[in-house]
């Protein structure tokens, strides 16, 4: 595409990232502070050793995007930075010892933010890509099932090894999917949505476009029968349908799809135990048998999520280590116990900028795919917020997924940032059309 | 009073929290403004250019209807575009056509026919001359100043 450049000498400034930034930066030097005086009971200046590290790398980022002339976006990265920054602190606080490789991962997930501003040179051009995204997808969705890569952690088989340690593939196969599911639908939606045959109020089009929602149905049965992953499905079932209503327009794809997991369920609740477990626990963590069984990382949690009030009980003087693998399973309650009410209304804040940033961000996205792109990677975030939230306040089956840029854990980092990145991108291709900011 | 350890470490919980919403209160301040100048955008005086249709079907925009042109304007079936094209053979959202760097590109937006420049079919981005006749499903339009 030609597109006149502007001759500025430096860069193009970008204010409104650089003054959300300076926040974000006081915010991880406070939180670091906070905890390390609290578990030490004095001030040292070693605890603002790993901040600084943080607010270096994240300031690369900022300069690095002036130094591209980069014309996308400012809101995303300060957020996800501050969620980046909210995480560390509480690594800090439930496992000091993981801290470094966090930190270290971090920093790759920066490299990985930089890459993706960088290495496709036409978002477009990716949608001509997608059955090779699809199965690639599928590929890295199915290894964790084979016996030498693959690896059961914690009862839920979705790893698979790399060297000493193991990574988590459905974290990629989240951003593969969107980008094939928006190819696919921006090609396939006039089929789908304005279909001449119609069944009462429903569309009834023709047999051969339904196969992606019955295969995709079936994927999503075949991860929560053999990986024993819960989350992934849920997650991986509902983008599919958000995208598909998103596309066409049609509440019944929406309705038969959600009637189709129903289904999928119940009948794995009949069929296997670990669906029936984790349902028992979400209905009566409080019983005797379960109390301290099954049930105890729950009713923990809630306790914690009880003892934070209104004001919790303040950043290091809580303790959420009564929690098993808090720093994985359950950071909302960690940070509503320290914070209270009002520090996780504020965590939920941040995300919901998140979301309506990216809405925003496909509604103003000049071509369906990127349309569609957008609103699948922002609705990524939200939904697996939902999921995990909802999982630790007790409103829906907890399951394993993380919540996005705070939670402990690799994989998810790189993948969410690559996921800013993504997004960063469509808003810059609609700025550069409409000659916005 | 005393400013012992325990004052100081309450001290900086609290400016924690207050960052914490300090940080919100900005960024939703941004998003507010960057939201009024999008209002702005959208709002800039129509008239540029106008597209004149030379051939039309029953429900689409009649023959000789001048409509007229924004900076960047979406042509479609749906509603929501700038320019409505409503003939079945439309895709919802079918080309873009837009004012860049002092002249007029179209772009098809991945619509299921195809979108036309004086016959031919626009393959990637072109560039519109005035006079040139823009093809969108059954649908004829001239570009005029």
């Amino acid at each position: 595409m030609r597109q006149a450049q502007v001759a500025v000498p430096i860069g193009r400034a970008r204010f409104t990232e650089l003054s959300l930034l300076v926040w974000v930066a006081l915010l991880a030097v406070l939180g670091f502070i906070a905890v390390v005086a609290a578990e030490t009971s004095t001030f040292a200046v070693a605890a603002i050793l790993v901040p600084s590290v943080f607010i270096l790398l994240v300031l690369s980022l900022h300069v690095f995007l002036i130094a591209r002339r980069f014309r996308g976006d400012q809101l995303l990265m300060p957020i996800a930075a501050g969620l980046t920054a909210i995480g560390l602190v509480l690594v800090q606080r439930l496992a000091s010892d993981l801290l470094l490789q966090q930190l270290s991962w971090t920093i790759i997930a920066g490299g990985a933010f930089a890459a993706t501003i960088l290495i496709p040179r036409d978002l477009t051009a990716l949608a001509r890509f997608k059955w090779t995204w699809a199965f690639l997808g599928v590929l890295l969705l199915v290894a964790p099932l084979f016996p030498v890569i693959g690896r059961e952690i914690n009862g839920a088989r979705i790893w698979i090894k790399v060297g000493p340690g193991s990574i988590e593939p459905w974290e990629a196969v989240k951003l593969l999917m969107v980008v094939f599911f928006a190819a696919y639908l921006e090609e396939y939606r006039e089929v789908l949505s304005h279909s001449q045959r119609r069944l009462g109020p429903f569309p009834v089009p023709p047999i051969p476009y339904l196969v992606p929602i019955v295969a995709m149905w079936g994927i999503a049965m075949l991860v929560m029968v053999f990986e024993k992953d819960i989350g992934a499905t849920v997650l991986f079932f509902g983008i599919f349908l958000a995208m598909l209503f998103l596309a066409t327009g049609e509440a019944f794809y929406a309705l038969l799809g959600l009637a189709l997991l129903l289904v999928g369920g119940f009948v794995a609740y009949q069929l296997f135990g670990h669906v029936q477990a984790r349902v028992d626990t979400w209905l009566r963590p409080f019983d005797d048998e379960l109390r301290f069984g099954t049930g105890y990382q729950l009713v923990q949690g809630l306790y914690a999520l009880a003892n934070g009030g209104l004001f919790g009980a303040g950043l290091g003087n809580g303790m959420p280590d009564r929690i098993p693998v808090v720093w994985s399973d359950f950071v909302f309650d960690a940070f509503a116990e320290e914070t209270g009410l009002a520090g996780a209304i504020a965590l939920l804040a941040f995300y919901l900028l998140f979301l309506y940033r990216g809405m925003l961000i496909a509604l103003r996205a000049p071509t369906p795919f990127l349309q569609l792109l957008a609103a699948g990677l922002s609705f990524i975030i939200a939904l697996q917020t939902l999921v995990i939230v909802g999982g630790n306040a007790r409103l829906i089956p907890l399951t394993g997924i993380t919540l996005p840029f705070v939670a402990y854990g690799g994989s998810s980092l790189v993948t969410n940032w690559m996921l800013v990145a993504l997004l960063l991108r469509v808003s810059e291709v609609s700025n550069r059309m409409r000659g916005g900011p | 009073m005393e400013i012992t350890f325990a004052v100081l470490l309450w001290g900086v919980r609290i400016a924690f929290m207050v960052v914490l919403y300090l940080f919100l209160i900005r960024a939703f301040g941004a998003l507010q403004r960057s939201l009024a100048s999008e209002t702005q955008l959208a709002a800039r005086p129509l008239g540029i250019a106008f597209l004149v249709v030379q051939k039309s079907v029953r429900g689409a925009p009649r023959v000789g209807d001048r409509l007229p042109l924004r900076a960047v304007n979406a042509i479609g079936r749906d509603a929501g575009n700038d320019v409505v094209v409503n003939d079945e053979a439309a895709s919802a959202r079918h080309a873009l056509v837009e004012f860049a760097d002092g002249e007029w590109w179209v772009e098809d937006a991945g619509s299921t026919n195809g979108t036309l420049v004086n016959g031919a079919t626009v393959r990637s981005r072109e560039r519109l001359q005035y006079g040139d006749e823009l093809g969108i499903g059954r649908v004829a339009l001239r570009l005029e100043q």
